[in-house]
């Protein structure tokens, strides 16, 4: 297979629900062995773009190709998927439940029952194997639906907002499975509307709001072209002060600093000297961007701009 | 795309998920007592109420009415285990004032001091009717042995007066008993105890019936649930919407197929002494000939796919159990439409309109087989009814699968008969 081929793609992909166009001439580009994040604001086509990738819905118009070739029915099945709102069985047992889940997925029902054993213990679920799926509390559920999602050792793993609802250590924990997995080649395409989430752990994004692509590349490129040079500045001067220095593009008050964007232009050095002749300094220092405020700033100039 | 394996595992989970609950073990014993209760109990309570009566004879001919005490009287020495009915007898004469005598006897009646009042008119023996005045004239049993009595009595007075000699009146009047034997297959004879073949047929029939909607709902329910739990996103990738359908109506129908197999077991072990004793013993015998079982399991099958189809689309269609309800309760109408035909089979099982009733493919699991308890039909017919059901069978799959496959995966909102119509033709 093609190393350049994208593992996954989607070219010019629109759904529309009656008025509401869903997703709108959407492009995504997902490389082989990435971390792919999916990111936008609640309601911006996230999770349609997922449901017409896993085909639970079908695109109005525009392609989806698996390693080149379009996706169907017996492709799917090469792809794991957690979906966003959770589903098991609630009187099943829980080993059974991952075995039954194992087995739809092309497992033999020995292999089925090994390694769902091997994931329970994995998890530290080992314990509630013979518990009934409802006695579990909503996190751990959660933990077995995302081995069950991904027991048949699927090459793409598609997440839809995995980790709502889960506690600090099972993020964590859920964090670490998403890396090993990437790291042993499997290709990871995740939803959420949580940036610093995805800040950590994707390599590739997309930025999608009112159903378009209003960002995407690798995280890196994305920070370089979008983020506009700025400094943190602390000092007990007021906000108008600020304003009027040269190379002062726009100021942002926080709650024990200013976020000062430069110029066009303006160099940090530069605007340091300036400030620090006119005003009274606590500290200053480069500010990196987040991805928070690259989309922020983002969707906040999709939303001025007509479509 | 249907691959066989992918519909194996699906039936097994719902097989055993369900095997092994407690209700399935609950409703395998309640059932069959449910059936034993509706079929049974009521007849036997009724014949088991004895009691007390008075009942007022109001009649100008004292002779007639002793006649009619008398007649009681003999009546009365039947047999011990129906529940005595003792009736006791107030002879009244009229009084000139006819009105105000009959609103004394309304008063005494609802009083309770009388049961009720027999106005025997001076024309009786010429064929003018007798009235019953009573709180309760659904009493059957009470009326019946009146009716009886005056019947006699008259009869006997109006022998009388054409001067037949007393010694021959008992002669006369003797009732004449008959005896219905059934015609066997074979061109034999049989003899069976009274109510025996309609309870059994009632009982087969009944125990289909119930199975069918048991089981179609349970169908239903677990579609249902696998919609509102969003279990179906999580399998859909690797388990197409036909295949998931079809393992869990083959599972369900297994589970309904386990329950038969103890029921039966349970029948010829347990059940088989107890019919004996209830004098149904001679008509279980042919009920339990093998032919006939084989139909009765074959025609679960059929009644079973042609309902669980039905209930897999509409809980397909359908959100909730809430919204599913509507729907459902016209499935479990329809359901009962058979049942409540089984008495026009019953009465002539080889009339036009039972062999065309029991043809119609959704009411052919109970009225045909209905037929076949009754007087076994004719070759062509029974190769006709499973063609027709099959044929149904293959439409239902095909029109449920269509609304399954779109349903399983819409959310929201409720669809409209416009919207499930397209998705059938879109198949």
């Amino acid at each position: 297979m093609n190393q350049s081929t994208p593992h996954l793609e989607l070219a010019h992909v629109s759904k529309r629900y009656g008025s509401l166009q869903a997703v709108d001439d959407l492009c995504l580009v997902v490389p082989r062995g990435a971390v792919y994040g999916l990111l936008g604001p609640n309601g911006a086509g996230k999770t349609t773009t997922i449901r017409m990738i896993m085909r639970i819905t079908l695109p109005d118009a525009g392609s989806i190709t698996l390693n080149g070739a379009p996706l169907d029915d017996r492709l799917r099945e090469r792809i794991g998927y957690l979906p966003e709102e959770r589903g098991l069985y609630r009187k099943m047992k829980v080993l059974d439940h991952l075995a039954f889940l194992g087995e739809v997925r092309g497992l033999t029902s020995g292999q089925a029952r090994a390694r769902a054993k091997a994931w329970l213990e994995r998890l530290g679920l080992e314990e509630k194997a013979s518990r009934a799926v409802e006695e579990l509390s909503k996190g751990m559920q959660q933990k077995v639906q995302f081995a069950g999602a991904v027991i048949h050792s699927p090459e793409l793993v598609i997440l839809d907002e995995p980790f709502t609802g889960l506690d600090p250590i099972a993020t964590r924990q859920l964090k670490d499975e998403i890396a090993a997995m990437a790291a042993s080649g499997v290709t990871v395409v995740f939803s959420t509307h949580v940036l610093p989430q995805a800040e950590e752990l994707c390599d590739v994004l997309c930025l999608v709001n009112r159903g378009r692509a209003i960002l995407h590349g690798p995280l890196a490129e994305v920070r370089a072209r979008f983020a506009q040079p700025a400094l943190r500045v602390e000092t007990p001067a007021s906000e108008a002060e600020l304003r009027v220095i040269a190379g002062v593009a726009s100021v942002r008050r926080r709650e024990r600093d200013y976020l000062v964007e430069m110029t066009p232009g303006a160099t940090a050095p530069q605007l340091i000297r300036a400030l620090a002749e006119r005003l009274p300094l606590v500290a200053v220092e480069q500010h990196e961007a987040t991805l928070e405020e690259i989309f922020l700033r983002a969707v906040e100039d999709d939303h001025v701009s007509p479509r | 795309m249907f691959r066989l394996d992918k519909v194996r595992t699906v039936m097994r989970r719902e097989y055993l998920s369900r095997v092994r609950t407690k209700a399935f073990w609950i409703s395998t014993i309640l059932v069959p007592a449910a059936m034993i209760a509706f079929a049974v109990l009521p007849s036997l309570i009724m014949s088991r109420q004895g009691g007390t009566f008075t009942v007022a004879l109001l009649t100008p001919d004292e002779a007639l009415a002793a006649e009619v005490e008398a007649e009681l009287a003999r009546r009365s020495e039947g047999p011990a285990s129906a529940g005595l009915l003792n009736i006791r007898v107030e002879w009244i004469a009229p009084a000139p004032d006819s009105e105000r005598q009959r609103a004394e006897l309304r008063r005494r009646v609802l009083a309770k001091e009388l049961t009720g009042v027999l106005v025997l008119p001076a024309g009786v023996l010429e064929g003018e009717p007798v009235e019953y005045l009573s709180t309760n004239v659904t009493a059957f049993r009470l009326i019946g042995r009146l009716d009886g009595a005056v019947e006699r009595a008259v009869l006997r007075a109006r022998l009388r007066l054409s001067a037949v000699p007393e010694e021959r009146l008992d002669q006369l009047t003797r009732t004449v008993k008959l005896e219905p034997v059934r015609v066997t297959q074979e061109g034999g004879e049989s003899r069976e105890a009274v109510g025996s073949s309609f309870i059994l047929s009632y009982a087969l029939t009944f125990l289909i019936y119930i199975t069918v909607m048991i089981y179609g709902f349970y169908v239903m329910r677990g579609v249902l649930e696998e919609k509102s739990s969003r279990i179906v996103e999580v399998i859909v990738a690797n388990l197409s919407p036909t295949e998931l359908m079809a393992g869990k109506i083959f599972g369900v129908g297994a589970v309904g197929l386990t329950q038969y197999l103890i029921w039966a077991v349970l029948a010829m072990n347990l059940a088989a002494p107890g019919l004996l004793s209830l004098g149904l013993a001679e008509g279980a015998s042919r009920f339990l000939s093998p032919t006939l079982l084989i139909f009765f399991v074959l025609f679960f099958v059929f009644g079973y796919f042609l309902f669980a189809t039905l209930y897999a689309a509409v809980g397909a269609a359908f959100n909730s159990e809430e919204e599913a309800q509507q729907m459902q309760t016209v499935l479990s109408m329809f359901l009962a439409i058979p049942f409540v035909l089984m008495f026009v089979i019953l009465n002539d099982p080889d009339a036009p309109i039972s062999v065309v009733l029991s043809l119609v493919p959704f009411f052919s699991p109970m009225l045909f087989f209905l037929r076949m308890t009754v007087a076994f039909p004719p070759t062509w017919q029974i190769v006709l009814c499973f063609a027709l059901m099959s044929l149904s069978l293959l439409a239902m799959v095909r029109v449920s699968a269509a609304i399954y496959r779109v349903g399983i995966l819409m959310y929201g909102k409720k669809p409209t008969w416009k919207e499930i119509a397209r998705w059938v033709r879109s198949s």
